[in-house]
C-alpha cells in the first residue's frame, strides 16, 4: 500500500473520473469530490484521461485498446498525489490490467499501486470518522461482479469460509440507514459492457431480474459503486416503473456527511 | 501404438511447467462418528439401524420371506431363501439382497463394498432393495481415510454405496429408485 | 426460424427469451441447484482448502500427464484390462466399433459420458447397425426425443415433466396425461431394466482414471452405470486424457467435492472402481486426445482440463440459465462449454456470451479460471480476425474515439443534447439493444470535467 496519511489524516488525492462518469453521472464524479473534501482531503482531476480500454480488451481488441489505455496511463504518470481513487469498480479493475499488460515500466507500477477503488479507499485507507446527517431509508445493496469477484469489496457468494463485506461496512456507520439485500445478492445485473449491446435480450433480462429483485426488498434506492451497472438497472427500473431508484454509494456517503 | 505415440508425443510440447503434487492434509472430524454416519446415510434416502445386529436383521429376512420375498444373503449369519445364480440375470428378480461392506463413511453415508462379498457384481445393483451390514468400529470420518483403507486388489471391483438409486432428472423431483435398489437399509454391528 | 448454419449465440438467445415463464422456470430450477451445492459446501469447513487441493492436484497431473498415462495403461495391463488410445473422435468411434463387431454386439447399454457426445458416437454406431441405449433417465428421455443434452449433468433440465408425459405416452405408452416424476421415473426403470437384461454390451464415462492402481472410477446416482457394466460380458469404458489422478487418494479429494457442487449431495449414490473386468468377461479402457492436448499448448486454456464435469459453473451462470443449453453451438454449454468449445465454434460467438461476472471460477471445485479463459478466448478470436457482432470493424474505431478526448468529448456532449431535446420514440431506433430493452438514460446537462472546471478550476 503506498498511501500514506499525515498528521491530520488528509490526503491529496488524484480523482480517476472514468469516461462514463464524465459523460453520463457526473454527479457521481462530483459527489466523490465532495466527500473526499468533506473528509478533508486535498482532490485534484489530473487532465488527459481517457478510456480505460475495457470496452476493447473485453472484446479481444487488445490492439485496439493500446493507445487509449496509455493514454490514460500518462495522465496519471508523475501526478504528484497519495492515492488514485475512482469511483467505478469495473473500470478500475480493467485500468489496474491494462496498465500492467500494455506498460511494465515502474512508473506504470507507482501509478496501480496507487489505484484505489472508492469503497476500498474508505474502508481500507482512510475510514470515516463519523457521520454528520442521518439516512434515514432503506437501500438495497447492488453487489457488482468486479468489485465483488476481483477487488475482493465482499466475499462472494460461492466462496465458503469467513466473510467480509467493505461495501456493507463502509455505508453501515451511517445513522438510520437500513441494509438489505435483493435475493440472489451478487448474482450479475447483465449489463456486461459491450454484453448489453451484443446479448441484448439476455442482458435485459438479467437487468429487469435484478431490477425487480431490488424492488421487491421495499429499497427506497438500489445502492451501487459500479455506474455502469447502476445505469443498466437504472434503465431496467424505469422501463418496468418499478418503485425504486438507484444511487451511487458515493451520493449515500456525500449525503450523509 | 502410433495413436499412443502421437498423444505422448504431444504432450511434450505442453506449455505450463511441471507442478509439485500438494499435500493432502485435512483434519478429520472425528466426535461422535455414528451420529455423523446416521444423519448422512439419512440425507442420501438411506437408513440405519443402530442396535439389534444381525439378529433384528435376522427377523427383518424372515418376515420378508414369510410375505413371499426372494432373498439373497451374502453375509455369514443370515439366512436367506436364495442362492447366487449361475449368471448374473439370473438375479433378476431379487427383492432383497444382503450384503457387507468394509466400512461406512462418517461425511457422506457412503458404504464401501467389495467384489468379494457380492457373488456377482450386480447384485447391490439388480437387486429391489438392499441390506448392508457394517461393523460400528468401520466407520472412517471422511473419504481421505476410507482411500487409505479401502481393499481393491488387482482384478477387483469395488464400489461406494451412498443410499438408494435416485435420480431428479424430470422437473429436478427427487424420486428413489431409479435403476439399482429402491432402499437402502443398514445394520450396524 | 431454424436455419441449416448454426446461428450466433445472441440469437438463439433471443429465441430461448421470447417465452419469459419458461426463462423463468429454467433459471430458477438451476439455480436451485447452486443453492443447495452452496449448502453442501459450507457445510464442510475445509472446503475451499479441498478446492486449492484438487487444483493443484489436477496440475500437477496435467503437467505430468504423459508418466501418468503411462502407469495407467501398464497397470490397467496387468489387471486384464485392454487399452486402446484415440487421436480423436473419429478414432475412438472406430475403435468402439471395432470391438463391437468383434463380439457381434446388436445392443450397448451407454451411461452418461460426455466425451462420447464429443465424439457423436451413437449415430456412429446407430448407422452400423448397433442399438445404442442411454440409460441415465435424463438421457434416456432426450434421446426418446431425440434431442442433445441440454446440460452436462441434467440434460434434460430443459424439458417438463408433461412433456416427458406426453414423449412417455408416446414411446413408452404410459398413461396419456401422466406426468407425475415418481410415476415416469418408474415407468423408465421398467422399460431399461429389460435394456440392461439383454444388451450384448455397455458403455460408460470414467469420472477419474486410477493411475498407480490400473482402474477407472464411475459416479452415478441412478445405477445405471453399474447395472450395464456389470450384466454384459463385456465392458467399454471411454476417457479424455485428462482424466487421470495418480492414486486413489486424489480420487478421493475429488469425490468430496463432485456431488456436493453438482446437485448439493455429500457424494454420488454410486462410486465405482473397476480394476479389471468380471469373472470371463473383457474390459477396455479407450484414452481419448480430440484436442486435449492441443489446449495444453496453451498456458491458460490447459487450466480448463482441471474440469471434473460437475456442472456448477452452468448452475451458477446467469447467461446460461436465460439462454439454455442449445444456444452454445457446441456439446456442451455454459462457461466450461465455452472454455473448451470455443475454438471449434464457427459462429465464434460463444466467447461472448458472457458477462465475465467470474461467478463459474468461484463455483468451480478444482478452481479452473474460467472467466480468463473465456477472455482468452476472445483475444485468440479478435488475433484470428474471427470477431462477431460487428466488432472487427467497430472496435478499431471505437479503440480511435475514446483514445481522443476531444473526439469524445464533442460527440458526447452532442448525445448529451440529443437525449435530452429528442423525444424516446424517436431516440430508440438509433440507440439500437439498449433503448429496444431499457429507458434511455437521463442526460446531465455537463461533464464531470466541465462541473470541474467551472466549479474548482
Amino acid at each position: 500500500m503506498s498511501a500514506r496519511i499525515d498528521e491530520r489524516n488528509t490526503m491529496k488525492i488524484a480523482l480517476f473520473i472514468p469516461c462514463l462518469v464524465n459523460q453520463m453521472v457526473p454527479e457521481v464524479g462530483i459527489a466523490t469530490l465532495e466527500l473526499l473534501e468533506k473528509l478533508g482531503h486535498q482532490v485534484i482531476l489530473p487532465k488527459g484521461q481517457t478510456c480505460c480500454g475495457q470496452p476493447m480488451t473485453n472484446s479481444g481488441c487488445y490492439n485496439e485498446a493500446k493507445k487509449t489505455t496509455l493514454k490514460l496511463l500518462n495522465a496519471f504518470k508523475g501526478v504528484e498525489c497519495d492515492a488514485i481513487v475512482c469511483p467505478a469498480a469495473s473500470c478500475l479493475v480493467a485500468a489496474k490490467e491494462n496498465f500492467h499488460e500494455f506498460d511494465s515500466s515502474p512508473e506504470a507500477q507507482a501509478v496501480i499501486d496507487k489505484l484505489y477503488e472508492l469503497t476500498e479507499f474508505l474502508h481500507d485507507v482512510s475510514p470515516i470518522p463519523a457521520f454528520n446527517k442521518p439516512f434515514p431509508h432503506k437501500i438495497s445493496l447492488q453487489m457488482s461482479c468486479h468489485g465483488i469477484r476481483m477487488l475482493d469489496l465482499a466475499t462472494p457468494s460461492e466462496q465458503m469460509g469467513p466473510r467480509t463485506n467493505k461495501f456493507e461496512a463502509v455505508l453501515a456507520a451511517i445513522p438510520e440507514i437500513e441494509i438489505v439485500y435483493p435475493e440472489r445478492r451478487d448474482e450479475c445485473c447483465g449489463f456486461g459492457g459491450t454484453f448489453a449491446l451484443d446479448e441484448g435480450a439476455v442482458s435485459a433480462k438479467m437487468g429487469k431480474d435484478k431490477a425487480q429483485a431490488h424492488a421487491e426488498t421495499g429499497a427506497a434506492y438500489a445502492v451501487g459503486f459500479d455506474p455502469s451497472c447502476l445505469l443498466h438497472i437504472d434503465g431496467m427500473v424505469r422501463r418496468q416503473k418499478l418503485p425504486i431508484e438507484t444511487r451511487h454509494i458515493a451520493q449515500i456517503i456525500n449525503a450523509a456527511l | 501404438m502410433s495413436s499412443k505415440h502421437d498423444i505422448l508425443n504431444a504432450l511434450k510440447s505442453a506449455a505450463i511447467a511441471p507442478q509439485a503434487m500438494p499435500v493432502i492434509n485435512i483434519s478429520p472430524r472425528i466426535d461422535d462418528l455414528v451420529g455423523q454416519f446416521e444423519t448422512s446415510l439419512n440425507t442420501v434416502a438411506g437408513t440405519l439401524h443402530r442396535d439389534g445386529g444381525l439378529a433384528k436383521l435376522q427377523a427383518q429376512v424372515d418376515e420378508h420371506i414369510a410375505n413371499g420375498m426372494q432373498i439373497i444373503s451374502m453375509v455369514d449369519g443370515i439366512k436367506a431363501n436364495r442362492q447366487v445364480t449361475e449368471t448374473a440375470h439370473q438375479l433378476k428378480d431379487i427383492d432383497y439382497a444382503v450384503i457387507s461392506g468394509d466400512l461406512a463413511v462418517a461425511e457422506n453415508g457412503a458404504i464401501w463394498v467389495n467384489n468379494k462379498n457380492l457373488g456377482h457384481r450386480v447384485t447391490p445393483f439388480i437387486c429391489e432393495n438392499l441390506f448392508l451390514v457394517v461393523d460400528a468400529n468401520n466407520i472412517v470420518a471422511n473419504m481421505h481415510q476410507a482411500a487409505s483403507r479401502i481393499t481393491l486388489a488387482p482384478g477387483e471391483f469395488g464400489t461406494f454405496i451412498a443410499g438408494p438409486s435416485k435420480t431428479a432428472d424430470i422437473e429436478q423431483a427427487l424420486v428413489v429408485g431409479a435403476h439399482g435398489a429402491c432402499s437402502l437399509n443398514v445394520y450396524l454391528i | 426460424m431454424s436455419t441449416s448454419t448454426p446461428a450466433i449465440h445472441a440469437q438463439k438467445a433471443e429465441i430461448f427469451c421470447q417465452d419469459e415463464a419458461r426463462v423463468d422456470w429454467h433459471s430458477k430450477a438451476l439455480w436451485v441447484l447452486r443453492e443447495k451445492r452452496d449448502r453442501a459446501a459450507g457445510s464442510l469447513p475445509e472446503w475451499e482448502q479441498l478446492r486449492q487441493i484438487g487444483s493443484e492436484m489436477k496440475l500437477h497431473t496435467l503437467t505430468h500427464l504423459a508418466q501418468y498415462l503411462e502407469e495407467f495403461e501398464q497397470n490397467c495391463i496387468q489387471n486384464n484390462i485392454q487399452v486402446h488410445w484415440a487421436k480423436d473422435g473419429a478414432e475412438h468411434n472406430r475403435i468402439v466399433h471395432d470391438i463391437l463387431a468383434k463380439h457381434d454386439v446388436k445392443k450397448l447399454v451407454k451411461s452418461k459420458s460426455m466425451l462420447t457426445e464429443e465424439c457423436h458416437m451413437n449415430p456412429y454406431l446407430e448407422q452400423r447397425g448397433i442399438e445404442v441405449i442411454d440409460t441415465d433417465l435424463g438421457e434416456r428421455i432426450i434421446q426418446l426425443a431425440k434431442q442433445p443434452p441440454s446440460h452436462i449433468v441434467v440434460p434434460a433440465i430443459h424439458l417438463k415433466k408433461e412433456e416427458v408425459g406426453e414423449l412417455f405416452h408416446d414411446k413408452l405408452g404410459t398413461d396419456a396425461g401422466a406426468s407425475d416424476p415418481l410415476y415416469l421415473t418408474r415407468a423408465a426403470r421398467a422399460h431399461l431394466r429389460q435394456q440392461f437384461l439383454s444388451a450384448d454390451a455397455a458403455m460408460t464415462g470414467v469420472n477419474m482414471a486410477v493411475a498407480d492402481k490400473g482402474a477407472v472410477v464411475v459416479c452415478t446416482n441412478e445405477g445405471n452405470a453399474d447395472m450395464g457394466a456389470n450384466l454384459p460380458k463385456l465392458q467399454l469404458h471411454s476417457m479424455g486424457i485428462d482424466k487421470i489422478v495418480p492414486n486413489i487418494d486424489s480420487a478421493a479429494v475429488l469425490l468430496r467435492t463432485l456431488a456436493r457442487n453438482a446437485t448439493g449431495q455429500p457424494v454420488t449414490t454410486y462410486s465405482s472402481f473397476y480394476r479389471g473386468p468380471q469373472e470371463g468377461g473383457e474390459m477396455h479402457v479407450i484414452i481419448v486426445d480430440n484436442g486435449r492436448t492441443d489446449m495444453l499448448k496453451d498456458k491458460i486454456l490447459a487450466e480448463s482440463l482441471k474440469c471434473i464435469r460437475c456442472g456448477g459453473c452452468l448452475n451458477t451462470c446467469p447467461v446460461y440459465r436465460r439462454s439454455g443449453g442449445y444456444s452454445y453451438n457446441y456439446t456442451i454449454p455454459g462457461p466450461i462449454g465455452i472454455a473448451v468449445g470455443a475454438k471449434s465454434d464457427d459462429t465464434n460467438s460463444i466467447p461472448w456470451a458472457c458477462t465475465l461476472c467470474g461467478s463459474c471460477s468461484y463455483v468451480c471445485p478444482t478452481k479452473v479460471p474460467l472467466d480468463k479463459i473465456i477472455h482468452h478466448h476472445r483475444r485468440l478470436k479478435a488475433e484470428a480476425g474471427k470477431l462477431p457482432y460487428g466488432k472487427a470493424s467497430y472496435m478499431p474505431l471505437v479503440g480511435k474515439f475514446m483514445a481522443s478526448e476531444t473526439a469524445l468529448n464533442c460527440s458526447m456532449s452532442m448525445a448529451r443534447t440529443a437525449l435530452k431535446i429528442l423525444p424516446g420514440s424517436l431516440l430508440k431506433p438509433f440507440s439500437g439493444a439498449w433503448g429496444k430493452y431499457r429507458e434511455l438514460p437521463i442526460a446531465p446537462n455537463s461533464s464531470f470535467e466541465a462541473w470541474f472546471k467551472k466549479n474548482r478550476g
